[in-house]
């Protein structure tokens, strides 16, 4: 696989790509093949112009491609040796598997695509450089994501049904999709949302299904919103962890620490200690602290009657 | 630039075109561009057969003509040149599109791009209409992505620096056989050399880059090894009950079995793997969840709790 080739080498692999590309859509424009190829046009007519010298030994009107491009529309003939597309490379053979590895997660069981992707896998593994099998799933179904995709490019809303992980619930919502993004393997849909009025934040793979909504933009753009809360709270780090590390986000964790951290809800927080066993001491917000020392010894109290019984 | 990636199209054209080897005094003689000495032309053709090896394009090297003794000949199969997936139907066209378009922004997505050109290059149109509304997409990656998959592709030990589960960051030597993403986070198994035994890493706690060792194809990969087919059988070997509180702990609930209405109360069934992360699952639901059997994951959380008490009171 090669990464990071000379110029040279990347021209040479334009032009060859060029020809065939040409030869399927006689008549298309520069400006098209430099979307195509994602270099500027001046480039693209340069490139055109080098094919143009290009041909069988020989050099004569009779060996060179015949191609014409001056009107801004390309055509090519006289080019049977490089008409055909090249073979894949390797790089573009493990892209093509992991993409349809996903797919294949994607569609349903009893689709009749699933043979297909199941034969294009097949022969793309017998060019490919390896050996294993390449595999790829995503939390999120593909079309779940096809919908989300499709309302931030149209700026439209959303009715959708949430699992809500901290607070342990489900609930249908209207939302405005404003931005995707992912952090630490999760993705986040920022919206706005109608039934909160308020901006909340959502896990994509806790969206158990959306559809397209229409809003109520009157009701939408009077009410004021108010921001997800920000609660600030602190740990002690009792015994350090990967675990712990990646829960709360902690960039270097030591023993015997303090960190001020911040969450959006205490609920959050509160799980969030008790499900690190007893590696992380809250400090900060007292409230909360005291309420899981109450919760604990409860649930204590059930186990010990439990083993006594 | 153009001279050079000129003579690089012609070079291949007439590589391709020939039907009997071409010897190096042919191609001098009759691909513009060779200039100068014999001896710079020499170095010129060298220099260019590497290039287009490093396309991917394969030059053969034969025909050893009795009548020219030791001259070896020079030619480009058609065959190995073009693009050959056998017969593709506008369905298979829209489904590797597709494929493609899941590297959108990531690690790949140059490479999936050129297979896109190289697909519409075909002549083929895509059936869009024939395959569902999806979007398909790979999770994010660290740059160490692609150095993996080389160094899986040439059978190659890599090195790399690993934050263990206590935070430690070890050494590590390992054979890599297979890569897969779940969950969104992406995998790599291998046979670790030190621990003498087949080992899954997680990508994004790889601490520093990846360094790949000296000797390529050092080793074999079972044909077809599937990390995740591997995940799944290991995983799921206990039981728990449970009690948990109606309509409450989803997640629990996900593949569980309800062995019992209990009123205000459910009795029901897990399989869990790994104890710990089942135990931390069960506390995240604090006096939602309690557990009835096995008798040792109750002792385990009972001194969690206690623990949980001493911290907070």
């Amino acid at each position: 696989m090669n990464r990071n080739r000379p110029t040279p080498i990347v021209h040479t692999e334009r032009l060859l790509a060029l020809v065939p590309y040409i030869s399927t859509h006689q008549g298309v424009s520069t400006s098209e093949l430099a979307a195509m190829f994602n270099v500027s046009v001046a480039q693209i007519n340069n490139d055109l112009m080098t094919l143009w010298m290009c041909g069988l030994p020989g050099y004569t009107p009779l060996e060179l491609m015949d191609l014409s491009f001056e009107s801004g529309f390309v055509t090519i003939h006289n080019a049977p040796t490089l008409q055909s597309p090249r073979s894949l490379n390797s790089d573009e053979i493990v892209a093509l598997l992991f993409g349809l590895d996903l797919i294949l997660d994607s569609i349903s069981k009893d689709s009749s695509l699933i043979s297909n992707v199941k034969e294009l896998i097949e022969r793309l593994s017998n060019k490919s450089p390896i050996h294993s099998r390449l595999r790829a799933t995503n939390p999120v179904a593909g079309s779940l994501r096809a919908i989300i995709e499709n309302s931030l490019n149209e700026k439209g809303a959303l009715k959708i049904n949430y699992h809500s992980l901290y607070s342990d619930s489900y609930s249908d919502r209207i939302i405005s999709p404003l931005e995707m993004y992912s952090e630490s393997g999760v993705e986040y849909l920022l919206s706005y949302c109608s039934t909160a009025k308020a901006f909340r934040t959502f896990r994509l793979d806790r969206i158990e299904s959306a559809q397209s909504a229409t809003l109520d933009l009157s009701s939408h753009l009077n009410q004021q919103t108010n921001s997800s809360p920000d609660v600030a709270y602190s740990i002690k780090v009792i015994e350090r962890s990967r675990l712990m590390k990646e829960r709360f986000s902690i960039p270097e964790v030591e023993d015997d620490e303090e960190i001020q951290l911040h969450s959006f809800s205490e609920q959050w927080i509160r799980r969030s200690i008790c499900a690190s066993s007893g590696s992380a001491q809250l400090i900060h917000p007292i409230e909360i602290r005291l309420e899981i020392a109450e919760k604990a010894q409860q649930l204590l109290e059930r186990y010990r009657q439990a083993k006594s019984a | 630039m153009s001279r050079k990636s000129e003579r690089l199209v012609n070079l291949t054209i007439a590589l391709l075109a020939t039907k009997r080897y071409l010897t190096k005094a042919e191609i001098f003689k009759s691909i513009e561009g060779y200039e100068g000495s014999d001896e710079s032309k020499e170095r010129m053709f060298e220099r260019d057969k590497d290039d287009l090896r490093s396309l991917g394009i394969e030059i053969e090297v034969g025909g050893f003509d009795p009548l020219f003794m030791d001259e070896a000949g020079y030619r480009i199969k058609p065959e190995t040149y073009r693009l050959d997936l056998g017969e593709l139907s506008g369905t298979d066209i829209a489904l590797l599109s597709l494929a493609a378009q899941a590297w959108n922004g990531q690690a790949l997505s140059e490479a999936a791009h050129s297979a896109v050109v190289k697909l519409k290059s075909i002549g083929i149109d895509s059936d869009v209409d024939s395959i569902p509304t999806l979007a398909p997409r790979v999770s994010s990656s660290t740059a160490e992505l692609t150095s993996l998959l080389d160094a899986i592709a040439t059978r190659t030990p890599i090195f790399f620096t690993y934050l263990s589960q206590d935070l430690e960051k070890l050494p590590r030597q390992v054979r890599p056989y297979a890569i897969a993403s779940k969950g969104g986070h992406w995998y790599f198994a291998g046979f670790d050399i030190e621990k003498a035994a087949m080992r899954t890493f997680r990508l994004d706690r790889v601490s520093g880059e990846i360094t790949i060792g000296a000797e390529t194809h050092s080793f074999e990969i079972p044909q077809g090894f599937d990390l995740l087919q591997n995940f799944e059988t290991d995983t799921k070997s206990s039981t728990a009950v449970l009690e948990v509180r109606k309509d409450k702990a989803f997640v629990l609930r996900k593949d569980a079995k309800v062995l019992k209405d209990l009123g205000e109360w459910e009795l029901i069934s897990v399989e869990y793997s790994n104890s710990n992360t089942f135990i931390d699952q069960v506390l995240w639901h604090m006096d939602d969840v309690f557990v009835v059997e096995p008798k040792e994951l109750q002792d385990s959380i009972t001194e969690i709790l206690e623990k949980l008490v001493v911290l907070h009171e």
